[in-house]
């Protein structure tokens, strides 16, 4: 009984002060499907935001960096940085623990934008320097109205700046365990499908070896081919998939936000 | 005999329950309290961060002659005044955070003061240097914004774990109290109107 009245007065505050609180109407869930480019005010057209995810999410595949473009009406009576940092920490933009994520959100109507840099990125793209991206390459295409070209021109700087500190996990090219994997699978591989069946045939003596040796040479292709594609997908990954355009986003994976980055308004 | 050994059962499983639950109630307390030591760590650190910037801004400004001295004056004295009120991280007492905020927040107001006289500068605006400064200055405000919103929720939650029933009578027997929280800055209780 204890344990129960206990838990049911927790449960009773935790209500109260979430309600007091009402957090949840102030910030967009995060979208579904997952998406790197969301634009609430339809200041982009369709186009443009395809662009945009697809050169986003090309770098978000190649680097594991998640940069990702908000824009919306208003953020009322918060500050575009602090609104910026809860966004980001509630969708999780970036990877869980290396919080390799961006935000740049702009809020149309306030006429304000912020590029808030995750915990794990706030030593490649210094304050200092999301500062001059905002102020070099947002505000003066923001002022003509060519949204697309700011926020273009911010994400190429971002990546440049970004370029070399994460690389993707699933990225097998240049990782010193991976080849053991690779190994590993390779000997799992030819236990299943050579050792295996050479045993199995030892004890009922002419079968079909000759459909068991399509067999391995089958996997064994696959397995090639898979090789290969790993490592040479490792350095022009970004090209082939900008041109593919038909992959999606997986989503974001609970990256942090420790209050780096900077804004301004135009 | 057999009469007497029912009740010896029973006061020995109660004592046992009794026990493992103030135990558990006891190691809940720690890692609450050790994760609001974490976040004031992190307070700390952003709160140094700034002190550390400022001797390079008043040496920036310092060097554009005509300016008023009285802000500079009033931006170090501050300074100094911040970083006399510290506190351990083991005596959290509202108390005392609002002495350490109070300070920290004499200090915001002189450098604000600063940054808007120095919008009559053009050349001190121009300056590359000061401007990296004011981004720094910036940055710093925010990340000092972030890490007190993470302590004032650790704080919450563990304050009404503290004091809701049962755990308040074991925080007693403990000597575990309340912490403080940073208290809002003013306007930020206004109904927000937030637009997708």
């Amino acid at each position: 009984m204890r344990y129960l009245s206990a838990s049911k007065l927790v449960v009773v505050l935790a209500l109260f002060l979430l309600q007091g609180l009402a957090f949840a109407q102030d910030f967009p869930a995060a979208p579904n499907p997952p998406r790197l480019v969301n634009d609430f005010t339809g200041t982009l057209s369709a186009d443009e935001v395809n662009q945009l995810e697809q050169k986003l999410l090309a770098y978000s595949d190649s680097t594991s960096t998640q940069v990702s473009i908000v824009l919306l009406g208003s953020v009322g009576v918060y500050e575009i940085s602090d609104y910026a940092f809860q966004l980001g920490e509630q969708w999780g933009i970036g990877g869980k623990g290396k919080d390799n994520g961006i935000l740049i959100l702009a809020a149309m109507n306030d006429r304000k934008v912020f590029i808030a840099t995750g915990r794990g990125m706030e030593g490649v793209v210094p304050d200092a320097l999301a500062k001059r991206i905002v102020n070099n390459l947002i505000l003066p295409n923001f002022k003509t109205e060519a949204y697309y070209l700011g926020l273009d021109e911010a994400t190429t700087m971002i990546f440049k700046l970004a370029s070399g500190e994460y690389k993707a996990d699933e990225v097998m090219s240049d990782g010193e365990d991976n080849p053991i994997l690779g190994i590993l699978f390779l000997l799992f591989f030819i236990f299943i499908f050579v050792v295996l069946p050479i045993i199995k045939n030892r004890k009922d003596n002419n079968n079909h070896m000759g459909g068991k040796g399509g067999g391995i040479d089958f996997w064994t292709t696959l397995l090639l081919a898979n090789a290969l594609g790993g490592s040479g997908r490792g350095s022009g990954g970004s090209f082939g998939d900008s041109s593919s355009g038909g992959s999606s986003f997986g989503g974001f994976g609970g990256g942090s936000f420790g209050g780096g980055g900077a804004g301004g308004s135009w | 005999m057999k009469k007497i050994l029912i009740p010896v059962g029973i006061l020995l499983v109660l004592g046992i329950l009794i026990y493992s639950k103030a135990v558990g109630t006891y190691n809940q307390f720690v890692q609450l309290e050790e994760g609001i030591n974490g976040e004031w760590a992190e307070v700390q650190t952003q709160y140094q961060r700034r002190t550390d910037l400022i001797p390079n801004l008043v040496s920036t400004v310092k060097g554009y002659a005509e300016f008023e001295q009285e802000t500079l004056t009033g931006v170090v004295e501050a300074r100094s005044k911040a970083t006399s009120v510290q506190i351990d991280p083991t005596n959290l007492t509202p108390e005392k955070l609002a002495e350490f905020q109070q300070a920290q927040d004499q200090l915001s107001g002189a450098l604000s003061r600063l940054l808007v006289t120095v919008e009559k500068y053009p050349d001190l605006k121009a300056n590359q240097n000061f401007l990296e400064l004011q981004a720094q200055l910036e940055g710093t405000e925010n990340r000092i914004a972030v890490a007190r919103r993470n302590f004032n929720e650790s704080v919450k939650g563990y304050n009404s774990t503290l004091r809701v029933f049962p755990n308040n009578l074991f925080a007693g027997w403990y000597g575990f109290v309340a912490k403080g929280y940073f208290e809002a800055v003013a306007g930020a209780d206004k109904a927000p109107s937030v637009q997708f």
